[in-house]
């Protein structure tokens, strides 16, 4: 009997990771398919192709010996309630380190409250909705396991309104769509206008359903107002149908939104009649400095295309796995309490391809979110939509972007 | 000035209500059985036709293949879902004609993906303006194809022998089939056309609002008031609410706002319910006791 026993704890000791852990467990979530995918997908390709270069050099260092990543990958199919389970399942593992991922707000909402109960670490990436970090802020919890690494709703519908004030317009209308992320949009949108000195006159806002095809008694309403510019919040399909109804009805203003134009859902299905289309944009698909050239040559090596679905999920997946292996490192550990210690505390600069990520997050502060999101106005720009593909709109913007990945 | 533009889009949109109300009507007509699975119908006939044209099938050839892919479809649905159960005489095709469409759904989900992707076309999207109003060459080829293949259906069902069979099991079941006439080959027929304007439909439409899985979820239900505002067997009392509706949905948007563009087509189909259960255009029930 005693033999068994004896057995029956050495088993236990070998396959238990708090007597030492053989790699570092972290779980890749997002919507794989679905209307979603091309961010879903684009964020987990870029997130393996950084695991893959950590784990052919052998690894993340801990207490003097290298340790590999060991991916486990999650389909949430942007859907709210596979959000949920998949957040019930992460956190009853005991011996995971850390999850990133999700593109969907709704599934933020769904799924992390039970790794912020485990206190379970996670990098949300790209999700941009603002619900995502205030909920906690609301909430007022004393500890958060919860960062992000996107540019935030704020941040983008400030740099929408700023543009357009720039282009010298007066007269805006606001489009969205009737989903959570579209009316929470067109919020900060109007927040934004009001924040900016009232330059903007909106002379309509309109409302649009997921799966409308015909724009035009709404665009028409814009134009009748004598709009300049139409701001926008919505997914690719509906904002593609609103970019062709420009068209029929010869209404050629520039279109300004949030990053959700730079998908190809919307760019394919709007073909010319995208071109022009202003959003902000936390990394461009050109090899402006010698890190992107690389980083966008291996994925279209190792994923054998030629244009990178979505290129900003693609990159902030890519450098949020950097950012995770520097915290454990720090943290001489693989354990997530202790990950996420040192993520609020990042001493050794992080190299990456959008930036280089210098302290990106402090110790959270119930009052004011921005402690746990990574992105600042200087790390966002506004992109273009030409002949297919989304470029810098303007020079200056290359050149700080160069510069921030030189500093 | 904008009113009429207004009006034009509309109109051209409820057009395409039109042509999928026709087909529920077809069936309809025969077996007082829908398929409540047309929409599906619709987008696997679009899925099936961008396949063509991925494989390098000249358009002009991709349209009969992408119809005649309807037509099976449409058959496929009569076979599995609708026979055995007029047969016996029970409402069981409603549960499985829904049952088919989810099929249907899935399977386009996995072969194809749930992406909304872009339906080429040869024919232009650049506006023509008439009288001051835009139109593209897409939206009159949605127009000229729905008008000519009712037509065409109108034409076959009052000429032909076997149309004239159609429409005697469509007037008295039990009286066509004393005459010689199966009466199950007629219900067979208007599946088969009923699959053949979905597939249509799909093609048309396609080039307009992409084909995705759900591309056809918003229609149907549009698609089944003007139906039952029409009335199930007004042969082209369907035209004339589609275009109705179309053009209403858009002068709501824009003169109320687009928050409200739905509610006029459910108003329109309680009312029409209200006053005329059998559809504006339909014909009363006459049951003798």
């Amino acid at each position: 009997m005693k033999k068994i026993w004896v057995v029956f704890l050495m088993t236990i000791m070998l396959i238990s990771p708090a007597f030492g852990a053989s790699s570092i467990k972290i779980a890749i979530t997002g919507p794989f398919t679905g209307g979603s995918a091309p961010m879903g997908a684009s964020m987990r390709d870029g997130a393996m192709l950084a695991v893959t270069e950590i784990n052919a050099a052998g690894g993340v260092e801990v207490n003097g010996h290298k340790m590999p990543f060991e991916v486990i990958e999650r389909d949430d199919e942007a859907k709210n309630e596979r959000g949920a389970l998949i957040g019930q399942e992460l956190a009853s593992m005991t011996d995971l380190s850390g999850v990133i991922g999700s593109v969907n707000t709704g599934v933020v909402l769904a799924g992390d409250k039970y790794l912020q109960e485990k206190g379970i670490t996670k990098i949300i990436t790209p999700a941009a909705g603002s619900a995502s970090m205030t909920q906690w802020s609301k909430a007022g919890v004393p500890e958060l396991s919860i960062f992000r690494f996107a540019a935030d709703d704020g941040i983008q519908s400030a740099m929408v309104v700023e543009d357009a004030i720039k282009r010298h317009f007066t007269k805006v209308a606001i489009f969205h769509d009737s989903t959570n992320y579209g009316v929470s949009g067109r919020d900060d949108l109007m927040n934004q206008i009001k924040k900016q000195g009232n330059k903007l006159q909106v002379v309509a806002t309109e409302k649009f359903n997921i799966g409308d095809k015909d724009m035009t008694a709404q665009l028409l309403r814009a134009k009748a107002g004598g709009a300049q510019a139409i701001l926008i919040w919505g997914i690719g399909p509906e904002m593609a149908a609103v970019s062709n109804g420009m068209a029929k009805i010869g209404m050629k203003v520039p279109l300004i939104g949030g990053w959700t134009l730079c998908m190809s859902n919307y760019i394919d299905n709007a073909g010319k009649n995208g071109d022009g289309t202003l959003m902000p944009q936390t990394f461009i698909e050109d090899p402006i400095t010698p890190k992107a050239k690389v980083f966008i040559e291996a994925y279209h090596k190792a994923y054998h295309v030629t244009r990178i679905p979505s290129p900003v999920s693609a990159a902030q997946g890519y450098d949020a796995v950097y950012i995770f292996a520097a915290a454990v490192k720090q943290a001489h550990s693989t354990d997530t309490h202790k990950i996420k210690a040192a993520l609020e505390d990042l001493q050794e600069p992080v190299k990456g391809v959008i930036a280089t990520w210098k302290h990106p997050y402090s110790k959270w502060n119930p009052a004011d979110e921005q402690t746990h999101e990574a992105f600042r106005r200087a790390q966002v720009v506004m992109g273009v939509i030409k002949d297919g593909r989304v470029e810098f709109a303007n020079d200056s913007d290359k050149q700080q972007f160069i510069e921030n990945a030189s500093k | 000035m904008i009113t009429a533009q207004i009006v034009v889009s509309g109109a051209l949109m409820g057009l395409v209500y039109a042509l999928v109300a026709y087909g529920f009507q077809l069936t309809y007509a025969t077996s007082k059985s829908i398929n409540f699975g047309q929409g599906e119908l619709v987008m696997l006939s679009a899925f099936f036709s961008l396949t063509l044209l991925d494989w390098g099938v000249p358009y002009w050839l991709m349209v009969p293949g992408g119809l005649l892919f309807g037509v099976l479809l449409g058959l496929f649905v009569e076979r599995a879902a609708v026979r055995l159960a007029l047969e016996q005489k029970s409402e069981g095709w409603i549960l499985l004609t829904i049952i088919v469409g989810l099929l249907g759904f899935s399977a386009a989900e996995n072969i194809w993906g749930r992406d909304d992707r872009p339906f080429p076309t040869p024919i232009s999207s650049d506006a023509l303006r008439f009288f001051g109003i835009s139109i593209t060459p897409v939206e009159i080829s949605v127009a000229v194809g729905v008008f000519a293949l009712m037509g065409l259906i109108e034409l076959f069902k009052r000429k032909t022998l076997l149309g004239k069979a159609f429409e005697a099991v469509s007037a008295d079941r039990e009286a066509a089939e004393l005459m010689g006439i199966s009466a199950t080959r007629a219900v067979m027929l208007s599946y088969g056309l009923s699959g053949l304007v979905a597939a249509m439909a799909g093609i048309l439409v396609s080039p307009i609002t992409t084909v995705g899985p759900t591309m056809a979820s918003a229609l149907i239900l549009k698609a089944f008031s003007v139906a039952v505002v029409a009335g199930l067997d007004s042969g082209f009392g369907v035209v004339i609410v589609g275009i109705f509706l179309g053009a209403l949905e858009s002068l709501t948007s824009f003169y109320i706002g687009s928050g409200w563009r739905e509610a006029p087509g459910l108003i329109l189909l309680i009312l029409a319910l209200a006053a005329r259960p059998n559809g504006v255009f339909g014909k009363a029930g006459i049951r003798k006791v």
